[in-house]
């Protein structure tokens, strides 16, 4: 068996109200990946934080290369080999590679100035030992979220790091690139170094660690080999009970009745650079389309153009035969057409405040929760809110707590809610399991397959193949604001949609 | 032509000189975060206490260093009210405008008696000082583009948290560009009075502030911000000579008219500091 890196034993970490970690033991290996397996909130980030010194223990013993050590600072890890990559990328967009990469890690001459040169040579160095193909001289803000990922870990590298933390390195990452990042925990892997892989997806765990740990709610529910365990063996350590993931999509027929036509609609990103270009789509009731691509091939734009949020160039937008081409967000939404956005904070509720408000945004100006012109009826907003909480099951202290308080997994709850009381004909969900737990996607599944039951026209627009195969009754792949393709889930692979979407002609068959 | 004579630009340099300290200071201290508009008052606290001192000891030296000192001290106790205490930067900056023109008047009158003016007091060739600055400038340049102190700073202002998870202590960093800010604030209050030979309550006049948009013309860079500077105090040298042609009630006007159409033509496209203003709020460590 390889050496031991890490152990941390007995890890117990308070917050005023939450243990967080409740006595957790964990064992890194050297040229071992070690994946951390939970539910979001399960303590997976708080334990690795302990180990990057972000929280100090409330108990518990850490020990490197079999020595106890005291980590009271990420200056403290850093100096001892262990690096982290977190999910949020701790760079800063307007300086280049390098000098994200080496700050606070400076190599200098004459003890006083930055050594370009040598640092750039470096760089370029591990960059090359690990395939990265990283360019020290570019600005990080024009890189792409896998470039960005890549400048992280070699920045990690560059620090030394013999112990390397990736914290949800999947999360942000297209289909497309996460065979890429597997091939670099690969090499990582080879040059001996101890990784340790957080993330909620299972098969994800299985496919490239060797040794998995599952927490949940703060404790350590059990750590197995990843070639002895099976996704239904995780799931049920995970989330305690045996979810049944595969979702009850039943036959149904459409009545063949075009809910939502959008006819050559074309139009242009924030720089006016052109991003939806002349789409054709239909989408009937009883149905759901998927909508397939690399992230920033225009599905950002196309959505918010149907929503009314962006102006079209051309083309038009029709709802149940009625044509709303560039009405406003409210209009549409008067009209049967409701929004999921893809940002739930920044476009999906106002984060500061209560669930009430939240609940009824958009619809503060209707009876009854408008009260007069000028005025409100807290109590209708109330009671109303009380009703769609329970409904949903959204699990909060009371309606009055702010939204910003709330899980990712429950605030999705609130705008579906929100979205879906309203009895829509066509749901346009972008995004809308991004970031949750295996729970809150379970739920938002449910209620889109809900809604596609009840009659209406679901375009769902998602970066998880897995989630488009499974929902969609059609999927059409966008690549450079084109549909470049249209097919059905059970007639092709992740493969064929992987290839259309990186642009790719895939021959007819 | 008469008017633009070499000493027109020498002249330029020297009522230069109080503005680009500022825009000095003012850029490190907004490259690391925080705003600082009590730059105006701190420029006058160096003034005035950099006169007592001299006035009282009979050494421009120490009054120099006093000067500098006060200026350590306002930027201190703007640095505890921003980072520790997280109250809003320009609150903070005006509390302090406000505490020092009290002050002034407070000192002024008790010492020598008089409204806001002192007597005469030992001066230092205010030359010494417009060199010391020009020196700062080259100096600054380098440190901020050259050095890892440099990217240390303009990560801090930008990523606080990304400089937290490589190591670096934010709160310090704000806390000691803060009071170098000071101190370069100091430095500016100083050479107007050491240029003047007493001290007057008017006598920053708006300097300060302008400094400030110096800073945001010359794009948080030391030397386009000197360079910014040096145009406003040229249009104020040429202000003193127009004063025989046009009437000094509008040529005085001339370098603040100034400063708002340069401002309105740069204000938004430049490269403002991602975390300017906001607090850092480290998590529970």
């Amino acid at each position: 068996m390889s050496a031991e890196a890490v152990r941390m034993e007995g890890i117990v970490k308070r917050f005023p109200g939450v243990v967080a970690n409740a006595g957790i033991d964990l064992t890194l290996n050297y040229g071992e990946v070690h994946g951390l397996l939970g539910e979001n909130g399960a303590g997976k980030s708080v334990l690795m934080s302990v180990l990057y010194g972000l929280y100090r223990p409330t108990e518990g013993q850490i020990y490197l290369n079999e020595r106890p050590i005291s980590i009271d600072s990420p200056a403290v890890a850093i100096r001892s080999g262990i690096g982290m990559v977190h999910q949020h990328f701790m760079l800063v967009p307007r300086l280049t590679v390098a000098e994200n990469m080496v700050v606070g890690w400076e190599t200098v001459r004459a003890k006083t100035f930055l050594d370009r040169p040598r640092i750039r040579q470096r760089i370029e160095e591990l960059s090359e030992q690990y395939g990265l193909g990283v360019d020290a001289t570019a600005v990080v803000e024009e890189l792409s979220v896998g470039e960005q990922q890549r400048v992280e870990i070699v920045k990690a590298l560059y620090r030394g790091a013999e112990v390397l933390i990736l914290d949800e390195p999947t999360a942000t990452l297209p289909e497309q690139e996460v065979a890429a990042l597997f091939d670099t925990i690969r090499a990582l892997q080879d040059e001996g170094k101890a990784v340790v892989f957080i993330t909620h997806k299972l098969r994800e765990a299985l496919t490239i660690c060797d040794q998995v740990t599952v927490l949940r709610k703060g404790e350590k529910v059990g750590s197995v080999p990843a070639s002895e365990a099976t996704e239904r063996q995780l799931t049920e350590m995970m989330v305690g009970r045996d979810v049944v993931f595969e979702v009850q999509r039943e036959r149904l027929e459409s009545e063949g009745r075009p809910l939502l036509q959008l006819a050559g609609l074309s139009a242009v990103d924030d720089r006016g650079v052109p991003a939806v270009d002349e789409v054709d789509l239909t989408v009937h009731d009883h149905e759901i389309v998927g909508v397939a691509g690399v992230q920033g091939n225009g599905q950002t734009e196309l959505v918010e153009t149907i929503c009314g949020l962006r102006k079209p160039r051309q083309g038009r937008v029709e709802v149940d035969g009625e044509d709303l081409t560039a009405r406003s967000p409210r209009d549409m939404a008067r009209k049967g057409l409701v929004h999921i956005p893809e940002d739930r904070h920044r476009r999906g509720l106002v984060l500061t405040f209560s669930v009430a408000e939240n609940a009824i945004l958009g619809r503060q100006y209707e009876a009854p929760f408008a009260a007069g012109r000028w005025g409100q009826s807290k109590r209708a907003i109330g009671g109303y809110a009380r009703e769609l909480v329970k409904r949903f099951n959204v699990s909060v202290p009371g309606v009055r707590t702010a939204v910003r308080a709330l899980s990712g997994g429950n605030q999705q709850r609130v705008i579906l809610a929100r979205e879906l009381d309203r009895e829509p004909k066509v749901v346009i969900a972008a995004q809308p399991t991004r970031g949750l737990d295996v729970a809150g996607i379970e739920f938002v599944w449910e209620q889109l397959l809900e809604m596609r039951r009840e009659g209406a026209a679901v375009l769902l627009v998602s970066m998880d193949l897995d989630e488009l195969m499974t929902l969609s009754d059609r999927l059409v792949i966008m690549y450079q604001g084109k549909i470049v393709g249209e097919r059905k889930p059970r007639d092709t692979d992740k493969q064929e949609i992987g290839l259309l979407m990186l642009g790719g002609a895939v021959e007819a068959s | 032509m008469g008017v633009l004579s070499l000493d027109l630009f020498v002249a330029a340099l020297r009522l230069a000189t109080p503005i680009a300290f500022v825009a000095l200071g003012e850029t490190f201290s907004e490259r690391s975060g925080t705003i600082n508009i009590g730059v105006e008052g701190t420029a006058l606290a160096g003034a005035l206490i950099g006169a007592t001192v001299s006035f009282f000891s009979q050494s421009p030296w120490l009054g120099l260093a006093a000067a500098v000192g006060v200026g350590m001290l306002l930027g201190l106790i703007h640095a505890i009210w921003c980072v520790y205490l997280r109250s809003d930067h320009v609150v903070a900056g005006a509390a302090i405008n406000l505490l020092v023109t009290g002050l002034a008047y407070f000192l002024t009158r008790v010492v020598w008696g008089w409204r806001g003016t002192s007597a005469s007091a030992p001066i230092l060739n205010p030359w010494l000082l417009v060199w010391t600055m020009v020196a700062l400038v080259l100096i600054s340049q380098i440190f901020l583009f050259r050095t890892p102190w440099g990217l240390r700073l303009r990560v801090v202002g930008e990523h606080p948290k990304a400089a937290d998870t490589a190591g670096i202590n934010v709160y310090r960093t704000r806390v000691g560009y803060s009071v170098l800010n000071g101190a370069l604030c100091g430095l500016a209050g100083a050479f107007l009075f050491n240029n003047l030979g007493r001290f007057s309550v008017g006598m920053v006049g708006g300097r300060g502030f302008i400094g400030i948009a110096a800073m945001v013309v010359g794009n948080y860079r030391p030397i386009p911000a000197f360079l910014a500077a040096y145009l406003f105090g040229f249009v104020d040298a040429l202000q003193m000579r127009l004063q025989d042609v046009i009437p000094s009630h509008f040529s005085i006007m001339l370098p603040y008219v100034l400063t708002i159409i340069v401002l309105a033509g740069f204000l938004g496209r430049a490269n403002v500091p991602a975390a300017l203003g906001k607090p850092y709020i480290k998590e529970e460590g």
